[in-house]
């Protein structure tokens, strides 16, 4: 555009041409602006200040009394982060999360697959009906489910115990002993979440070749080893989206301890979100954003660990 | 493109960065001087218009008690908003970050502190509020640093609530003293067929508010007198602790009661005979246990140590230093502390009056029960408005658990929570 330094008077095709071509050039520009700005700014105002915000109060004291004044506050590096890792609190959360995680994900996988397994290819009758209940834990309220469950899970009169205590089982009080707390919570979980898996693994089945199949099952291939060799190995990229998306659901979980349990008994089942959010609603909320951020790191560790682990080789 | 378009998100990063740095650094601290009580309220009626908050079921019926006010006044305009419980307090820290509060509000107790160290609330002016009219311990729930910021409006204390037929088949008609009460809840599991002879809150949110009563009782605080520093660790704190941990260990008290209380069915149904709780549970055990129930149970005193001391909850109001229309704010706020206006909110809502001479009237007097409560809290105690008491009692809760369900000895409990609390400090 610059380059075109316009001499002489003669009145040429190219050198009238040039000019329109830069004019058009401008106004697809600027339209191109226009049109990008409102994103824009919205991204800015409502995505990108806030996590720059949250990252900076991580670094400084501020408390609630410190809102009105947001940077009148003073830095203190990494003494927050320093502050949450060795609270006991936020270490047992740490636990308690972890403990979920590596029990729950494995567990709501199984069971997603395992029912999408059987939607595929077992259940032929009524396949709509058990589509619908497997997913309905999913899109019914925790509060609703809350109540069910603590009916279940009722040591003297629950279904739960009932059951156990008919074919001669002991009898735990599932929410008032600390170490089946979180058990009782893993599972209330795997119930709550393996639909959504489900769904997608049902997908995923469905886009497996029957022609492979086929060829497999006349070489002589039983349905256990077709499964292991041919469907299991094609759902791979599903499996990788199914466990990334749980995991990182799984690490924030707050939902199923806050309506439950409340966090106890003795802080068994408080979890990391948990933790978080009782800091902030203490007012601490340079330590509750440390805290959010050492959160964060976790999932992206852990995320990029399982792309490396499932992605396809 | 690339280069400049980098270039630049650089700079202006940097920009942000040093921004964010060179403004940094907290001013002088406006929040420590004392501050004395509010200036005077203009004379005459109130005039223009006043914004009010308030939670709950008070938040809903205010209108109409409000009508009075405005019919006295005509030239005011109150508008009250209800704010739900759960919703209240986000709502008023970010009102008052955003300083957009309305003109006087309904007030927890416990966020006295809080909105204080946040330097939302107009000092009470003592001109038109006389603190004497009222329960001391109410009132002492108003007071942050020595200075009033809030008048309290209503008031609940706690009493022991006990089934009296079960409890003269255990062959008692009263729990005097903490003694008689051990002996009293064994005797309701041996004699009188309870399943636990009393319910009391093994930890989680809120067992301060049971576990207190007794340390105030046996002389322990919560903090010194000048509210500087935390008073945890002190032996008599320490013996309310491990008398409340006897009933655990005495195997009288459920361990593990079910999240959800379950207080007032098991109370009607007789498998725990005896709880401690506030005036609202009266209706609700008498709801659950149907007609004829009324004469089954009462509600007792606390039992004596050295005293008989309960806690103190209920609501205060207050006016917002950034209050449009500050004096007729005031004159509202006394007009819902008159007497006779407590009398009437009483039968509108049946909020226990905060005023100490509306206890006089036969509203209050007829029913006995209710008298009782009235009785209790002359000497009732809250903790002192500290701006981070929610956080201290969070700690104090997960200690009470720890020494009801694994038998923390009680004596290194009150050490690690005087820790603890002195470690989280009292704000500012």
């Amino acid at each position: 555009m610059t380059s075109t330094t316009v001499t002489g008077t003669r009145a040429g095709p190219r050198r009238a041409e040039k000019p329109r071509t830069g004019q058009l050039r401008r106004a697809e520009h600027r339209a191109a602006w226009v049109l990008v700005i409102p994103f824009c700014l919205l991204f800015l105002v409502f995505t990108l200040w806030p996590v720059l915000q949250s990252m900076f109060m991580s670094f400084t004291d501020t408390r609630a009394r410190d809102l009105r004044t947001p940077f009148s506050v003073n830095v203190i590096g990494f003494a927050n982060y320093a502050k949450a890792l060795s609270d006991p609190v936020f270490l047992r959360a740490a636990a308690n999360t972890a403990a979920f995680v590596l029990f729950g994900v494995p567990l709501t996988l199984a069971a997603a697959l395992a029912s999408a397994v059987a939607l595929d290819k077992g259940i032929t009758r009524l396949r709509g009906l058990f589509r619908l209940g497997f997913y309905t834990p999913v899109i019914t309220s925790i509060v609703a489910v809350a109540v069910v469950w603590r009916f279940l899970l009722q040591p003297d009169s629950g279904l739960v115990n009932t059951v156990l205590g008919a074919i001669g089982l002991p009898e735990p009080n599932w929410l008032g002993d600390p170490y089946t707390a979180l058990p009782a919570l893993v599972a209330m979980a795997v119930w709550r979440n393996f639909g959504t898996g489900m769904i997608i693994f049902l997908a995923g089945l469905q886009s497996v070749p029957a022609a492979l199949q086929e060829a497999a099952a006349i070489d002589g291939a039983g349905a256990w080893r077709r499964f292991w060799a041919i469907t299991f190995p094609l759902l791979r990229p599903t499996l990788l989206f199914v466990a990334v998306t749980t995991t990182i659901g799984y690490l924030q979980f707050f939902e199923e301890p806050f309506v439950m349990t409340k966090g106890g008994p003795l802080n068994s089942t408080i979890s990391v979100s948990m933790a978080t959010y009782q800091q902030f609603g203490f007012g601490n909320y340079g330590l509750a954003g440390a805290m959010s951020y050492l959160i964060f790191v976790v999932i992206a560790i852990v995320t990029a660990l399982q792309f490396r682990l499932i992605r396809e080789r | 493109m690339t280069m400049i378009s980098r270039r630049s998100a650089l700079l202006g990063a940097a920009g942000l960065a040093t921004l964010g740095l060179s403004a940094c650094g907290r001013g002088n601290d406006t929040g420590s001087q004392p501050t004395g009580p509010g200036s005077a309220v203009s004379e005459g009626k109130a005039t223009g218009e006043v914004t009010v908050w308030a939670m709950g079921a008070e938040g809903e019926k205010l209108g109409d008690l409000v009508e009075k006010f405005t019919a006295a006044n005509p030239e005011v305009k109150v508008t009250v908003t209800a704010v739900p419980w759960d919703a209240a307090h986000d709502k008023f820290t970010s009102a008052i970050a955003a300083g957009t509060t309305p003109d006087a509000a309904m007030v927890g107790t416990t966020w006295m502190g809080e909105f204080v160290d946040l330097d939302a609330l107009d000092p009470t002016p003592a001109d038109l509020i006389d603190k004497t009219v009222f329960f001391p311990g109410a009132w002492q729930t108003t007071e942050v640093k020595g200075t009033s910021y809030a008048v309290p409006w209503y008031v609940e204390t706690r009493l022991l609530f006990v089934r009296t037929d079960l409890a003269s088949k255990a062959g008692f008609t009263e729990a005097k003293d903490w003694d008689q009460l051990s002996a009293l809840a064994k005797a309701m599991q041996q004699k009188a067929g309870a399943k636990w002879g009393i319910s009391l809150q093994p930890g989680q949110e809120g067992s301060w508010q049971q576990v207190m009563p007794f340390a105030w009782s046996n002389g322990a605080t919560i903090t010194d007198e000048a509210v500087t520093a935390f008073t945890f660790d002190s032996p008599e704190m320490s013996e309310a602790w491990a008398y409340y941990q006897s009933f655990f260990t005495d195997g009288v008290a459920d361990k593990a009661p079910a999240v959800q209380s379950t207080a007032d069915a098991d109370f009607a149904n007789g498998s725990v005979p005896m709880f401690f709780s506030g005036p609202w549970m009266m209706s609700a055990v008498e709801k659950v246990g149907g007609s004829g129930f009324a004469d089954k149970y009462d509600v007792w005193p606390m039992p004596t140590r050295k005293t008989a001391t309960s806690f103190v909850g209920g609501s205060n109001f207050g006016v917002f230093k950034a209050a449009k229309n500050r004096d007729a704010a005031w004159k509202l706020v006394q007009f819902l502390v008159d007497p006779a206006t407590q009398v009437e909110w009483y039968g509108m809502s049946s909020d226990l009056p905060a005023v100490t001479a509306s206890w006089q009237d036969p509203k209050l007097t007829a029913d006995k029960r209710v008298a009782a409560f009235g009785q209790q809290l002359e000497a009732a105690l809250a903790p002192p408005a500290i701006s981070t008491w929610d956080q201290v009692s969070a700690k104090f809760d997960s200690l009470v658990e720890k020494v009801c369900k694994s038998g923390l000895a009680p004596a290194e409990a009150v050490k690690t929570l005087q820790q603890e609390a002195t470690s989280i400090g009292m704000g500012q």
